[in-house]
């Protein structure tokens, strides 16, 4: 059987490319091993960052969906349960379904693998209740099993944040996070979000043995020097069931270098603009060429693709050039910023805007109430506002977008967010349930609709089941320190807020720059 | 990094010996150092030797850390060793499906 294009792999890169090549009219066929298509997307339940173009506050689950309608509305041929055994570079892959192997060519070949997880050994790591971090998202999001009672993470990532967070709305307790690192490694946003729910940070620690006979039954850690040398009398024990790992991802660039691609020293096969590698109509594009977000890996198929149509004749030069280039500002916009790969291991100091860093963000994983009043997005005053707790310059721009009375500035795509005072802010609350940070608050102080002295919080509450109204409740503080009694005035779902239930409670006037997550006692 | 004059110095225990690094295959951190000491300076001699990144994942998680094993004790960055050959079957697949090949399409 033959294709014009073969794509291997149906993740976030493989399933773009196919839908790209696909308008472009050429004939597609897409292999993946496991028996959904999606790759990792579908797991992916938190809001992504972006632009609106780089579907920025869709959750990946939902993107995971519209790309398949995109696949299956253009003809695209999907084999699932199809792992690609062999590929050659005369463009004929090898292809296991059910009991036998199969020969399939094409004119043109994205390899889309991704990657897979890194593992740490340690004492202990070969017990059951050690897994990826990835691991336990599956078994949550894909196979709806808690992984464990009571987790440690080691690894403060996006990987490791995200998964955390994920842990604690699957209701597991999620005991700290360790990072032999001295920083945290991912977006701030993403750390605050389990500091303020008591989640506490352990950077400069790696874990030293994990502990039980049959299964995991605790867990020690210990502090490392900046040489990663082990410093004594350092050690903390944790109870735990499980112990997550979320120490990287390596590109699965097998069947490139099978194939004879020329690769690089991290593993990765060398590539020219388009992802077309050493071979000759042989693309590779997303994790596979190099570890990114999901974002950056549905434009990176995209571009392959309009390559490969363009070297087949489905579309002209002209056409080509045009395409290309509004993917390329796309890609590049999404490179923007702190956390870009060209400054991966650059120090955080200041931001664009020139505001200090918070240090206590990095280390800690919450900004101070000093390190926030400095910010553009944080400006305390008196009726019904925002409160934008947005600190690091990353690609994300959707608070801007959706804000009906254009309160939100954000200049370019990896601008702090600014609120502009002068504009009549009406709280519906549109910018705290999209910030894929939850990073937006609002506060209320208005008169007839709040009591005298005391201010409503609205925050992005993600968490089941969720508060009763008017029910007693605990205020916390962006460290997940109890601060006062309060208790909840509105809770708000609705389609427009994306599945991001809104939480309002009252505390008194002087924790309304204090109070920014809410417990039930 | 196949150079054979690479002089390592004698084989001495280390503490953490005992620690599985290839889990498919149950071999130890020991037995991959000693094969380094015996003389193999590549992931793919050693994989042949032990038979490391040889079980059902195909080295998909012990990739890595054998080739940090190997380049640590040569005193070598992991990226300056090459990885293991790639060659299909990508997947472990069983010998009567290759017999069911299809080539008539």
């Amino acid at each position: 059987m033959s294709f014009d294009l073969m794509v291997i792999g149906a993740g976030p890169a493989g399933l773009s490319a196919a839908a790209e090549a696909a308008s472009h009219g050429l004939k597609v066929a897409v292999f993946d091993e496991n028996a959904l298509p999606g790759g990792q997307l579908f797991k992916q339940i938190h809001k992504f960052f972006g632009s609106k173009e780089h579907k920025a506050k869709m959750r990946g689950i939902d993107i995971g969906i519209e790309l398949l309608e995109e696949t299956d509305s253009l003809g695209v041929k999907v084999f699932l349960n199809s792992p690609v055994v062999g590929l050659y570079k005369n463009r004929e892959i090898v292809v296991r379904q059910k009991e036998t192997v199969r020969h399939f060519k094409a004119d043109s070949i994205i390899v889309a693998t991704g990657a897979s997880e890194n593992l740490l050994p340690f004492d202990g790591w070969t017990l059951p209740g050690v897994m990826g971090a990835g691991a336990a998202q599956t078994m949550m999001n894909i196979n709806r099993v808690k992984p464990g009672n009571r987790v440690l993470m080691l690894g403060s990532g996006n990987v490791g944040l995200v998964v955390g967070f994920q842990l604690l709305q699957a209701g597991c307790e999620l005991v700290a996070i360790a990072d032999a690192a001295p920083r945290i490694g991912g977006y701030g946003v993403h750390a605050s979000k389990l500091t303020r729910t008591g989640v506490p940070f352990y950077l400069s620690h790696t874990i030293m043995r994990a502990e039980g006979r049959e299964n995991v039954t605790g867990v020690v850690i210990g502090q490392v020097d900046e040489n990663w040398q082990h410093i004594p009398d350092t050690e903390k024990h944790f109870e735990v069931d499980t112990i997550c790992l979320a120490v990287g991802l390596s590109p699965s660039a097998q069947l490139l270098k099978m194939a004879g691609c020329k690769m690089s020293q991290n593993g990765t096969p060398v590539c020219d603009k388009s992802g077309e590698t050493s071979l000759y109509n042989i693309f590779a594009a997303g994790d596979v060429s190099g570890i990114e977000e999901a974002s950056s890996a549905m434009i990176e198929g995209r571009i392959s693709a309009a390559a490969a149509a363009k070297k087949l004749g489905f579309i002209s030069e002209k056409s080509f050039q045009k395409r290309s280039g509004e993917l390329d500002a796309a890609l590049s916009e999404l490179r923007q910023g702190m956390f870009a790969p060209q400054n991966r291991n650059a120090p955080l100091e200041k931001t664009d805007e020139g505001f200090n860093i918070s240090k206590s963000l990095l280390k800690k994983g919450y900004i101070t109430e000093e390190e926030i009043s400095e910010y553009p997005g944080f400006k305390p005053g008196a009726g019904i506002r925002p409160v934008i707790e947005c600190t690091q310059n990353i690609p994300c721009d959707p608070c801007r977008d959706i804000c009906p009375k254009g309160c939100i500035k954000v200049e370019n795509i990896v601008s702090l967010p600014v609120y502009d005072e002068n504009t009549n802010c009406t709280g519906c609350g549109l910018c705290v349930a999209a910030c894929p940070g939850q990073a937006i608050f609002l506060t209320d102080d208005r008169p007839g609709k709040v009591e005298e002295g005391k201010v409503a919080i609205t925050i992005p509450y993600e968490f089941l089941p969720l508060p009763e109204k008017v029910g007693p409740g605990m205020a916390y503080d962006r460290s997940g320190a109890p601060l006062c009694p309060a208790y909840v005035s509105k809770i708000q779902e609705s389609a427009f807020l994306g599945k991001t239930p809104l939480v309002t409670f009252v505390v008194p006037k002087n924790m309304a720059m204090r109070a920014r997550f809410w417990k039930a006692v | 990094m196949t150079d054979r004059q690479y002089i390592i110095g004698e084989f001495s225990p280390a503490s953490d010996d005992d620690l599985i690094i290839c889990r498919c295959e149950e071999i130890t951190k020991g037995e991959i150092r000693r094969a380094v000491f015996d003389g193999m300076f590549n992931i793919c001699e050693v994989r042949r030797l032990l038979r490391c990144g040889m079980g059902l994942c195909q080295g998909l998680t012990c990739g890595r850390l054998v080739k940090s094993v190997i380049a640590g004790e040569i005193g070598l960055s992991a990226t300056a060793l090459e990885d293991a050959t790639a060659r299909a079957p990508m997947r472990p697949t069983e010998m009567f499906i290759f017999a069911k090949e299809v080539t008539d399409e």
